[in-house]
């Protein structure tokens, strides 16, 4: 058990070929047979694949050898259709990248076109958006949460997790009308101001929301068959996480901090204090499925604490007044923003042209990077273990193929 | 290989029963709590003020501009209009805004609308909203688009035709029109000789 509590920068990445150094020794573990191998087709409507990918996995008995993911049932072109419609109504469109946290979307977007814009908003704005944000982030991590526990064998954490995330998502409702695909975080501004009483009804959900978490630990966090099936299965070293481009729960899962809301805090995340939490190889080595499990329980916890300052400091203020009228006179440039979605660095590429519909734009996907890890750590482990490093990876698909 | 495994055998065994026990201390405790869930075709909830849910018009307050059909992402709106003719009125909406053109066509595709809500705001009458009905499946794709204008095929075909005749009468006005000034422009140069020689 060894912890890697490394900086980007001490860390050297070899490039190229020097890549399959990088390989996890567990390959070497596999005696490979030829001849004796055998393919097998996970998906692409296989219950634990969260949508639609298919997994080839070339078998040897019970052993993976080799993973090939297939992506793409689920493409639907939205860097193509970005370019063909005008700024604002983009952000519909940024809902269905990754559904399940569509705020955090909306918000990656707005940034990027007000940067190009300089538009400034005002607190109010900020602080609204970071609520939300983390209250989506808290929703996701709880379906993230209940369908690994799906994956892995339970069927009752799915319910307890759903019985919360149901209060989100009329928090949700009551502001903007929508249960899943918010369109909230507008160019400039909101779409709505808060309605009256809801500020307390938020509050009500934080007192509510804090104890549950542990009752999601005595469930299922701490029981031992959970362990057996997660720890020390899937370790994903932080050199291997950054060689890879993952991000989120997957590089904090690794032992490493790296947190865009603490490296490269926009709308307002200075101001707020909580913790970064990194797997710690409790349970087996660093990296592996039940850290980065961990690493989503326990970011619910410190997204309430953000979400209970941020309600402390709501100043007044009109959420509107920065949307601009129409979109014709965009300047020229170009611009690159990245938040911290739920599952990792979401960035938005946009080159504007000057004209009304932007020239380009490009979906740094979370999602994708991470599950391009898998054919790598998922090596040498059995199938079943395929099953449950997916879950632990957290992915959507419709982010991976957008 | 795996660290739990080299634990002891026993050991092991008590740990997965009895974390399984506190799972299930869990759940039994919830058999004493009230339920969270709603028997739904029986039991509703009530729907929020603002729930985007189906889009909805008032046909009267519309004046035809348009502009919710532009601000529309996937052109789930299609408006057809015509301009009202000279002398004929065509009344006001709620909050005093002249109506000039007859719309002859205001269609919703429901399937496929994304229930975004862009197309609220732009509207200068508040004409079109969401309405607070979720139930609204149909069998065919066909009975999703609404059709909200109230105008009849015939009423429209009357208005087309006298819109024609109307096209017709001023190009024949305006013909005329270029016809008098090609006479009149034949006839001017002789003008400014005349006036040429006078003066
Ligand atoms: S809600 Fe959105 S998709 Fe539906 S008609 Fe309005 S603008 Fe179009
Ligand atoms: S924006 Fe309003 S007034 Fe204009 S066409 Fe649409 S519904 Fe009618």
């Amino acid at each position: 058990m060894e912890k890697e509590n490394l900086t980007m920068r001490e860390m050297d990445i070899p490039l190229g070929p020097d890549r399959s150094k990088l390989l996890g020794s567990r390959a070497a573990e596999v005696d490979i047979i030829e001849g004796d191998h055998m393919i097998l087709n996970m998906g692409p409507q296989h219950p634990s694949t969260h949508g639609v990918l298919r997994f080839e996995l070339l078998t040897d008995g019970e052993v993976v050898v080799k993973i090939t993911p297939h992506i793409g049932y689920l493409h639907r072109c939205f860097e193509k259709i970005a370019e063909s419609i005008p700024y604002n109504q983009v952000i519909p469109y940024t809902d269905r990248l990754d559904y399940l946290a569509s705020m955090n979307n909306n918000l990656g977007f707005a940034l990027a076109v007000e940067k190009i814009m300089g538009i400034e908003v005002n607190e109010r704005v900020q602080t609204i958006r970071v609520i939300m944000a983390e209250l989506n982030r808290i929703a996701s991590h709880l379906v993230s949460f209940g369908t690994y526990a799906l994956d892995t064998g339970a069927f009752t954490p799915f319910l307890y997790a759903f019985r919360e995330r149901e209060r989100i998502v009329d928090l949700f409702e009551d502001v903007c009308g929508a249960r899943l695909l918010y369109n909230y975080i507008w160019i400039g501004g909101l779409s709505h101001d808060l309605p009256p009483g809801w500020v307390e009804k938020c509050r009500d959900f934080c007192d509510y929301f804090l104890p549950n978490i542990d009752e999601y630990n005595n469930l299922y966090s701490f029981n031992q068959i959970f362990i057996d099936r997660s720890a020390d299965i899937g370790v994903m070293t932080a050199k291997q996480a950054i060689a890879y481009g993952a991000t989120g729960p997957n590089v904090r899962g690794s032992g490493l901090a790296w947190d865009l809301r603490k490296t490269e805090p926009y709308s307002g995340y200075e101001n707020y204090d909580f913790d970064v939490c990194i797997g710690t190889g409790e349970k087996g080595t660093v990296g592996d499925c039940w850290d980065r499990y961990m690493v989503r329980i326990r970011e619910m916890e410190q997204s309430t604490r953000i979400i209970r300052q941020a309600l402390d400091r709501l100043p007044e203020g009109d959420v509107k007044e920065a949307i601009p009228k129409n979109f014709r006179k965009i300047p020229e440039g170009e611009v690159y923003m990245r938040t911290e979605a739920p599952r990792g660095e979401l960035g938005y590429y946009v080159v504007s042209d000057g004209k009304q519909i932007p020239y380009r734009v490009k979906c740094r996907s979370n999602c994708f990077t991470s599950l391009s890890a898998i054919p790598e750590i998922g090596v040498g482990a059995m199938i079943a273990d395929i099953v449950s490093i997916l879950g632990s990876i957290d992915i959507v698909l419709g982010e991976v193929d957008r | 290989m795996r660290t739990a495994l080299k634990e002891n055998y026993f050991k092991q065994i008590w740990k997965g029963i009895s974390t399984t026990l506190i799972g299930m201390s869990v759940t039994i405790g919830h058999l004493f709590k009230p339920s969270v869930t709603l028997q739904y075709p029986h039991e509703r909830w009530p729907m929020p003020e603002g729930a985007r849910l189906r889009i909805q018009m008032d046909f009267d307050e519309c004046t035809g501009c348009g502009a919710c059909a532009r601000a529309c992402p996937v052109d789930a709106i299609i408006i057809e209009v015509l301009k009202a003719q000279a002398g004929v009125d065509l009344g006001e909406t709620s909050n005093g805004t002249k109506k000039r053109l007859h719309v002859l066509k205001f269609d919703v595709d429901n399937a496929k609308c994304i229930y975004c809500g862009l197309c609220i705001p732009p509207c200068p009458t508040g004409a079109i909203h969401f309405d607070l009905d979720y139930e609204a499946m149909k069998l065919t794709r066909k009975e999703l688009i609404y059709h909200f204008s109230i105008m009849t095929s015939d009423e429209v075909e009357t208005l087309r035709e006298a819109d024609r005749e109307a096209k017709a009468k001023a190009a024949a006005a305006k013909a005329q029109a270029a016809a008098e000034k090609a006479k009149a422009a034949e006839s001017a140069p002789k003008k400014p000789n005349q006036s040429d020689s006078s003066s």
